[in-house]
């Protein structure tokens, strides 16, 4: 194992582009690397497409719909647990 | 004893650099190649897929080995020998390891290359969102059912 790298490393890279229709299409994808002694993972997802026709270039980024909906009502339940914590403790004050 | 601890030592070593290299191994998932698919073209159609992929692994491993002496042994109800006894070297080694290693993939979305343009459509994983509704929906009515509670005292 390398000591020297970081235990935590975020690396984006760049693919091999890829030309049809008279687009070039080059994938990006950003991974988050960790490395302990004994254990390592990698979290790879794709980032974004550049994309290039005509000379001009527009970075379209992709976007994890499933994840984002997950987190969202994840978000919805948190706020509403919040919301009741708050509403718990303001009533058991009224009471005392 | 020496010589079976330096053949654990050894093969402990060698064990360690085969986990080493297959972990260097791992790092390479950290590629687009393993993220993106290979373009499928069908007619004026081209489609790569797009996935996210996440793999860990882990490895252990442990030698060990001693020398002892233990004491001269006295038979239970004899009397004790005036000769004195010899004592006895004891010696001992051992080593073990293991590993264990896990990957996942789920398609993220699918890009579309044709002459209009190209366009990303992401991919939906029903099982996921439903799990998630699910986990949701019973916190909410666990709160509500408390709250209803709260309101009756």
């Amino acid at each position: 194992m390398d000591q020297s790298k970081p235990v935590f490393e975020w690396q984006n890279r760049s693919g091999r582009p890829i030309t049809a229709s008279g687009f070039t299409v080059t994938p990006q994808s950003q991974a988050l690397v960790s490395r302990w002694p004994h254990f390592g993972f990698v979290w790879n997802r794709p980032a974004a497409v550049v994309v290039e026709r005509l000379g001009q270039t527009q970075r379209i980024p992709v976007y994890d719909l499933t994840r984002i909906l997950q987190w969202g009502l994840l978000a919805i339940s948190a706020v509403c647990w919040i919301g009741f914590l708050l509403l718990w403790r303001q009533r058991s004050k009224e009471m005392h | 004893m020496e010589e079976s601890f330096d053949h654990i030592a050894a093969a402990a070593a060698k064990s360690q650099e085969q986990a080493t290299r297959l972990f260097e191994r791992l790092m390479k998932v950290a590629q687009p190649e393993s993220v993106y698919s290979e373009p499928v073209t069908s007619g004026e159609l081209t489609v790569i897929t797009a996935s996210e992929v996440t793999t860990g692994l882990g490895f252990g491993y442990g030698i060990g080995g001693g020398t002892g002496t233990f004491p001269a042994s006295q038979e239970e109800g004899k009397e004790p020998d005036t000769e004195p006894k010899k004592e006895g070297q004891s010696s001992g080694s051992g080593g073990g390891g293991g590993g264990g290693g896990g990957s996942m993939a789920r398609p993220v979305a699918v890009i579309t290359i044709s002459s209009q343009g190209v366009e990303i459509e992401p991919v939906v994983d029903v099982t996921k969102l439903g799990l998630a509704l699910f986990v949701t929906a019973g916190s909410m009515l666990l709160m509500f059912s408390r709250m209803w509670r709260m309101s009756h005292r």
